[in-house]
């Protein structure tokens, strides 16, 4: 008992009324103001997670209370199978059918252009490429997936719409075709960085067992290490369905726009329109609450409904894959990935090294030896990569080569004058700025205290699960739905008119599910193991989640806030019928009066000022700039913290 | 030499959702001894040493019937300070689980949130703390450098050093080497018999080499029973219940 640690002594003692018969009776109750603290921080969280939750179901109900009106008006079939959409003629016609095809054929077609590229680019990102090849293509093309729609649209329609028709000798090069692959083109990026982590993050082990049994480093890929990154990819093509069907601008701005089902209906070079396109078309000069108001609010339902279907189906087949392949992916409840992962992971193994055992063991049957269809195999993934590259460096060469040549002292400080064609794109530069800082201020705050309340304060039931889904459906919704929204409620019910509050709260309500989401996955990736740490020393809630859990998780917040930093900067389809104006000269001296915005202007001077082409160039490079160097901002983050504090 | 009781628990019931995990448990842990609690897997000792320090409350699904006594006091009682229980009943979990901060702050972190703001006093509280852990000779020049940088065993003994920081009368460890090499595993058994000198010791382990060597009472569970408990030099020369026996000579388990 020589040492007798004196630290016991400062510290506080142990006990409570009725204590029996220990030394330390009759000593107060500890730590009556920090319980104080905790709850009162428990019940803070809980009010704002409260108005988040209440702020998202009051969204979709919302757009379903408006959307159910023309329902009542045409009738559901009417609807959703009339084959002919035209509001404004004499006889409106409210049949959003080939709405749908053309929605449908824009993404399909994209799709088919932009998988094989994407999951090319990403096998070779994560198994062909050396390491300093890998450290640069990577962080290059997740920095890609920030190009904002409309500066991709500005492309399509000077370059790639003249390019379809001269090439193709058509009439006109607005069209399918033109949409689908500028939607490729944007969906590329987001599908290969999601499928590369997916493919790095199958277990090592697996490659060297499959090496190891004498395979080529293509059976393997093939074999092994992509069915075992199948969940991750599965997910990745939903994501860039997601993106394809919820782009509004650079589709509206190289399709066409005309609500026909293209006849042949293989014919891609008839133009189309889609559900996001009709919104951004006519959402602006719609009379409140006619019948072609509340057809407009269905489309947004038959886009939530898409969003609805696209979710679910990657569930299911995360799940489904999950279950039979083991693939380390935490599940939902985030507590015990561990099972999982135990149960399953070496059928996927097995199951393959069987049967290359199998193939390598028939003497004639395949039909090229392996190391053959390892070089045509590795030659058709390096040209995937190269088209990419190509097509993405086309369109940053263009831009930065003739927009670097439009920006000077004046253009960055001055006021834009004849409609544009001269002066400068100062006031939309700090109009972009006040948006984004008010949507920040709107979302920031809200989203990271539902999620912590959501991570840290609820069980996983039937309640959270459908909050979950709830802000998962609102996170995939198309930006252009938040839009109406905003517009129709903000702007036109609320009274407060176009007008940089509805914007800023608009683009608020847009990214908050995606702070909410990127919040929540940070907050679970850190070990369970750490809290109990912290309770076991007699720490509270509060304590433990604001010392412990969010400096780790910090990093990961702090990158999804970024992300979408440079969404709202970039977004269009959002402010154009609820905050912005074309061509002010002054700033707005109030949140209540319209503000102009880099996306907008580009926009506006892109499709409805001949003669700007400078001016588009220049804007598109300065809106390139400002959200690329904030994209980078987040990847440098998220690097730099990676590496240090690796759990 | 029986001396007195510091933990005690009578009839003690638990379940998660419908199965029960302990069954009837009543025991007294003597203080500032160290007492081993043996069995198979699933048995529950595990879930055992989680109620003395209520982790299990972190369990939604837990329910618990019966009583635990600490120093006498019921530690369910309504006006029970959960928290004060827990600075008083410290835990090391099997995985080390230092927090993704310096060693410093890693040991400091307990005094800090128990209201120790005054630097002299928590730089001598992490000394004192990392001198009890028997870590402070490996570590005392590189004190801000992370403690993911240190090795399992040295990270072990940091996690109790970050518990012998907020002065506790009771440390419990579940399992606290079963992660760890032969050597490490040396060194924390030595630290467990010298601990016991100042605190009392609730050990779970796989191992019975290592609740023979570092214990003075053991129990024996099976099944969610505590089967037997009693001196550890009788467990292991001379069990009471026949059960008891064929775990121990490695017949089952």
């Amino acid at each position: 008992m020589a040492k007798g640690f004196s630290i016991r002594a400062r510290c506080r003692n142990f006990g409570w009324p009725r204590d029996r018969g220990t030394s330390e009776i009759g000593r107060p109750v500890i730590g009556a103001e920090r319980r104080f603290v905790d709850r009162a921080v428990g019940k803070l969280l809980f009010c704002a997670a409260l108005a988040a939750i209440v702020a998202v179901f009051f969204i979709i109900v919302f757009l379903l209370r408006d959307g159910y009106q023309i329902v009542l008006e045409t009738g559901l079939w009417d609807f959703l199978a009339g084959a002919e959409w035209n509001p404004t003629g004499r006889n409106p016609a409210y049949g959003v059918f080939p709405l749908i095809t053309g929605t449908l054929q824009v993404m399909a077609l994209a799709m088919v252009i932009a998988v094989p590229l994407s999951i090319g680019s990403a096998v070779f990102i994560a198994e062909i490429a050396s390491p300093g090849m890998k450290s640069i293509i990577k962080p290059a093309i997740e920095l890609l997936a920030g190009i904002p729609s409309v500066v991709y649209g500005f492309f399509g329609l000077i370059l790639l719409t003249d390019w379809i028709r001269v090439a193709f000798d058509q009439p006109s090069g607005s069209s399918w075709l033109a949409g689908s692959i500028l939607l490729a083109i944007m969906a590329i990026p987001t599908i290969t960085s999601v499928a590369e982590d997916a493919i790095s993050s199958v277990p090592r082990e697996f490659k060297e067992g499959s090496l190891a049994l004498g395979a080529t480093h293509w059976q393997t890929i093939r074999r092994v290490i992509v069915p075992g990154a199948l969940s991750g990819i599965s997910a990745a093509i939903i994501l860039g369905m997601g993106r394809a069907i919820g782009e509004t601008m650079a589709v509206l701005m190289v399709t066409g726009n005309a609500a026909v089902i293209p006849d042949p209906i293989y014919d891609v070079f008839s133009p189309v329109r889609t559900l996001t396109g009709t919104l951004g078309i006519e959402m602006g000069e719609v009379a409140f609450g006619s019948t072609h108001y509340h057809a407009l609010f269905g489309v947004a339902v038959v886009l939530l409904f898409i969003t609805l279907a696209i979710n679910s189906a990657a569930r299911v087949i995360t799940t489904r894959i999950q279950g039979t392949q083991g693939t380390a992916r935490p599940i939902p409840s985030g507590r015990v990935t561990a099972a999982i992962r135990r149960s399953t992971p070496y059928r996927a193994l097995t199951a393959a090294a069987s049967r290359i055992t199998h193939a390598a063991s028939a003497p004639f049957g395949r039909l090229l030896p392996p190391r053959t269809s390892q070089r045509c195999a590795f030659l058709l993934i390096s040209l995937s990569v190269a088209i990419v590259i190509a097509a993405l460096g086309v369109i940053l060469f263009e831009i930065v080569v003739n927009g670097a040549g439009a920006i000077s002292w004046e253009f960055l400080t001055g006021s834009p004058r004849d409609l544009g064609r001269a002066g400068g794109i100062f006031p939309a530069i700090v109009g972009t700025f006040y948006l984004v800082g008010g949507a920040l201020a709107v979302a920031l705050p809200l989203g990271i205290a539902t999620a912590v309340y959501l991570v840290e304060y609820t069980a996983e039931t039937p309640l959270t699960r459908s909050i979950r889904a709830a802000v998962d459906l609102l996170n995939g919704t198309p930006s252009i739905v938040f839009g109406l929204f905003g517009f129709a409620f903000l702007v036109l019910f609320m009274g407060f008119g176009v007008s940089l509050i509805a914007g800023q709260i608009t683009l608020g309500l847009m990214i908050l599910p995606t702070i909410i989401r990127t919040t929540e996955e940070a907050l679970r990736s850190i070990p369970g193991s750490l809290r109990e740490g912290s309770y076991a020393l007699g720490a509270t809630k509060w304590q433990t989640i604001s010392r412990v859990v969010l400096p780790p998780a910090l990093p990961g917040i702090l990158t999804g806030a970024i992300l979408s930093i440079g969404r709202a900067a970039g977004e269009t389809a959002p402010i154009m019928f609820t905050a912005a104006i074309f061509s002010s000269r002054f700033l707005p001296s109030s949140l209540t009066e319209p503000v102009m915005a880099l996306p907008y202007h580009l926009f506006v001077l892109t499709t409805t000022v001949p003669g700007a082409a400078t001016q588009s160039y220049g804007t598109a490079f300065v809106l390139l700039l400002l959200v690329l160097t904030i994209y980078l901002a987040a990847i440098l983050v998220r690097r730099r913290y990676r590496r240090e504090t690796v759990m | 030499m029986t001396g007195s009781t510091i933990l005690e628990t009578t009839n003690l019931n638990l379940w998660y959702g419908q199965k029960q995990a302990l069954i009837d448990i009543s025991l007294h842990v003597p203080k500032n001894r160290v007492t081993a609690l043996i069995g198979p897997s699933g048995c529950g000792k595990s879930t055992l040493l989680r109620c003395f320090n209520r982790m299990n409350d972190l369990i939604d699904s837990s329910r618990i019937t019966g009583e635990i006594l600490f120093n006498g006091s019921d530690i369910h009682d309504p006006r029970a300070d959960v928290y004060a229980i827990r600075e008083k009943i410290g835990m090391v979990f099997q995985k080390p689980n230092p927090f993704p901060k310096s060693i410093y702050e890693n040991v400091a972190y307990g005094s800090r949130i128990h209201g120790v703001g005054d630097k002299k006093e928590l730089d001598r509280i992490v000394e004192e703390s990392l001198k009890g852990a028997a870590l402070w000779d490996e570590v005392k020049d590189r004190l801000h450098e992370p403690a993911h940088s240190l090795s399992g065993g040295q990270q072990q003994r940091l996690c109790i050093a970050r518990s012998l920081a907020v002065g506790p009368e009771v440390i419990l460890m579940d399992e606290p080497c079963s992660a760890l090499d032969p050597i490490a595993t040396a060194k924390i058994e030595d630290l467990i018999i010298r601990l016991a000198r100042d605190y009392t010791v609730v050990i779970v382990t796989h191992n019975m080499q290592q609740a023979a060597r570092a214990s003075d009472y053991t129990g024996f569970m099976y099944l969610g029973r505590l089967v037997e408990f009693d001196k550890t030099t009788k467990i292991f020369e001379d069990p009471g219940e026949e059960l008891t026996e064929n775990y121990i000579t490695g017949r089952f388990g």
